[in-house]
């Protein structure tokens, strides 16, 4: 590991990664490598295992073989360091419904940094979501409570986003706005790794496409 | 490089314990079935009789070497769950699985042959006031969670390293439980009319059979084991080369 | 509609030293499932209302009798007090992981073991000390003699914590699974024998005269080992179940 210096070998580098759920293979021998300035899109059909790829590279799910590798540094040894960089966005979207869009924000930012209530509202703001601050997150729409977990990406310094079909139930304005936030990332220098099934209008998107093993 | 992540078994590979103890089998069951004999045939017919109790004794032949043995069940699940949880060593699980139903089931067995003897000697089925019988009935609910929650859990590899987390920490409790079990019975002792002093009869010779007995059911919990984890070696591996040519040869 | 415009708020280079503390996510995350908790009332108030009928049930179904009822108090209120634990831990993870915030919680850059313990603070603080408050009561109505109140109560602050970090511990085992309810109690009610045993016999040990210090004390040491062991289990079988 040592033929580069550290500042550039790339964020996440998958080597040979197979992982098998209940005796069913989902994907075999996957490589890829995902750095700075970078958007990776992860195709695939359902049960592809596009999820599951993700929680691995998370530290969600640790049932695979194969090697992960950060900054040129074993992943497996470096899951704190990995994961203060690391913002995941899963599916499930991490917003209690008796809760207030603002009092969620201000505790899934305090699992990773400093909020202060200020920026916080503007974020929401930013997701359009001026005057739902204080509404409980029941009263909100499925698209509502996806943007809600979503303003979490303006409020966040981390290097690298996750996120799992993000798209599913957003508007067509929802969308306009996330695909600006992703490339805006990949622009100043983030890394993005993302599962949808959109067609996704990004520049230098690459993609990654499950289920081709077989 | 091999991280505890990665989710491979070099070690303890199944097909090397089938094989080992194809060779070693015969050898365990002929022994099991010599200390059986001797310590059965022994306590039964040719141990005198207690001079307190009488025959009942001889049940204590079976019941005493019965519960040694069902308190080694909770260290060897820790034992094999700790295995499971650090090294990911599938043999270990396949023991640590088979060892929960076998375990429950001596715990019962110690239960019933406490109390069978416990209805002659104390007069009553069941007595509260002997803490040994209790902590019995405590580590009896335990194991009964263990296998509950095995059987909860659908995913097998979640469900290996949940057993194994509660095995451990079932093997501390086991070990709190029974110690203030013993402090609590022996506060509430003066007003048992039941005195313990009859539990224990003595005698060079009964300590010798018993010996025997129990020397006679360790191999009998390490044949089952054994043969248990054979067969779920043959149900898990059935997609291994190794396993389909043992299957085609017993064709 | 806006645009994404002016964001990325802290998109700054010194994230290291803007990281928030350990402590600041174990604060938000004790503030958060406390509002919670008052939020959804229901989850506080059914445990409680359980605890209360369970030991109203004990004189209806054993005696009336005050000479009776006194000698079997602490151990009903106790008991009681077990059962309605076991009602309300079921609560403590199942939203979080149905929502995905139990992802985030161990997704955290901070330790799971604290955050896990900020939750079961929290949980203890609306479930534990509402029916720890109302066990003087319940006690009377049992007549337990008034040596033994003092006792009681103190046997329950320290004995209860233990217990619900027990049941954190087989609530993050089943977490996930449909009938969990059972299970749990399957698993938590064997293990916590050793806190009933010696949280009755310090009321006991009061009501007979003597100390109940090295009960209390006994009960001290399960909570300080509890403490320092519970939480760490909790936080490795949610790594477990969430794979």
């Amino acid at each position: 590991m040592t033929e580069n210096s550290q500042a550039t070998r790339p964020l996440l580098e998958v080597r040979a990664l197979t992982c098998e759920r209940a005796d069913r293979l989902l994907f075999r021998d996957l490589e890829f490598s995902l750095d700075n300035g970078q958007a990776l899109q992860v195709k695939g059909g359902n049960g592809s295992g596009k999820t599951t790829l993700l929680r691995i590279i998370c530290g969600l799910n640790d049932s695979f073989a194969g090697e992960m590798y950060t900054r040129g540094e074993a992943l497996a040894a470096n899951w704190d360091a990995f994961h203060s960089g690391l913002l995941y966005i899963g599916h499930r979207v991490a917003v209690n419904h008796v809760l207030t869009p603002l009092e969620n924000l201000r505790w899934s930012c305090r699992l990773h940094d400093p909020a202060d209530d200020d920026g916080i509202r503007e974020a929401l703001d930013q997701m359009d979501l001026a005057g739902y601050e204080d509404s409980p997150c029941y009263s909100l729409s499925a698209g509502q409570q996806q943007r809600v977990s979503l303003a979490r990406l303006l409020l966040s310094s981390a290097e690298l986003w996750i996120l799992d079909e993000p798209f599913t139930t957003l508007d067509v304005d929802g969308v306009a706005l996330l695909e600006n936030l992703v490339a805006r990332h990949a622009s100043d220098g983030g890394a993005v790794l993302i599962t949808t099934h959109h067609k996704l209008a990004l520049p230098r998107l690459r993609a990654l496409t499950l289920g081709m093993t077989r | 490089m091999a991280g505890r992540w990665q989710w491979f078994h070099r070690l303890g590979s199944p097909k090397w314990f089938y094989e080992k103890t194809t060779r070693w089998l015969p050898w365990l069951v002929g022994a099991m079935a010599l200390f059986l004999t001797v310590g059965i045939v022994w306590a039964l017919l040719f141990l005198p009789p207690d001079y307190q109790q009488g025959h009942t004794s001889r049940i204590l032949v079976v019941h005493v070497a019965v519960a040694g043995t069902s308190l080694s069940f909770f260290p060897l699940m820790a034992v094999a769950g700790t295995v499971t949880l650090v090294w990911r060593m599938k043999l270990a699980d396949m023991v640590a699985r088979n060892a929960a139903p076998l375990g429950a089931w001596f715990t019962f067995l110690t239960l019933a042959t406490g109390s069978i003897w416990g209805s002659v000697s104390w007069g009553t089925w069941w007595e509260w006031t002997d803490s040994r019988l209790v902590s019995m009935l405590f580590q009896f609910f335990l194991l009964l969670g263990v296998i509950s929650l095995r059987s909860a859990i659908e995913n097998a590899e979640t469900a290996a390293r949940a057993c194994a987390l509660l095995s451990i920490v079932g093997c501390i409790n086991v070990v709190i439980i029974k110690y203030s079990v013993d402090w609590w019975n022996t506060l509430h002792q003066p007003s048992s009319p039941i005195s313990m002093e009859v539990g224990s009869p003595n005698g060079p010779e009964f300590w010798v059979a018993t010996a025997v007995m129990i020397v006679a059911v360790y191999l009998f919990l390490a044949v089952s084991l054994i043969l248990t984890t054979r067969n779920e070696i043959i149900q898990r591996e059935n997609k291994a080369q190794w396993v389909r040519e043992l299957v085609a040869q017993a064709r | 509609m806006n645009s994404p415009g002016n964001g990325a708020i802290n998109r700054s280079g010194n994230s290291a030293i803007n990281r928030a503390g350990a402590g600041a996510a174990f604060l938000a995350t004790l503030k958060r499932d406390l509002l919670i908790s008052v939020k959804r009332r229901n989850d506080i108030l059914n445990p409680f209302m359980f605890f209360i009928i369970v030991v109203s049930l004990f004189p209806i179904g054993i005696s009336p009798e005050s000479a009776m009822l006194r000698q079997i108090a602490a151990g009903v209120v106790w008991i009681a007090v077990l059962l309605a634990s076991m009602l309300s831990m079921d609560s403590l993870y199942r939203s979080d992981y149905e929502d995905g915030s139990l992802e985030q919680l161990l997704l955290s850059a901070q330790p799971l073991y604290l955050l896990v313990f900020a939750k079961n603070i929290a949980h203890w603080l609306v479930s534990g000390l509402p029916v720890i408050l109302a066990s003087p009561l319940l006690a009377y109505m049992l007549a337990l003699p008034a040596e033994g109140y003092a006792t009681l109560v103190l046997s329950l602050l320290l004995g209860t914590p233990v217990v619900g970090m027990l049941g954190s511990i087989a609530v993050a085992l089943t977490v996930g699974l449909g009938s969990r309810g059972l299970i749990l109690a399957v698993i938590t009610v064997p293990m916590s024998v050793p806190v009933l045993i010696f949280g009755t016999l310090a009321v006991q040990n009061a009501l007979a005269g003597g100390s109940p210090a090295g009960y209390l004390a006994l009960l001290g040491a399960m909570l300080a080992a509890s403490v320092g062991l519970a939480p760490v289990a909790t936080a490795a079988a949610l790594r477990i179940t969430l794979n």
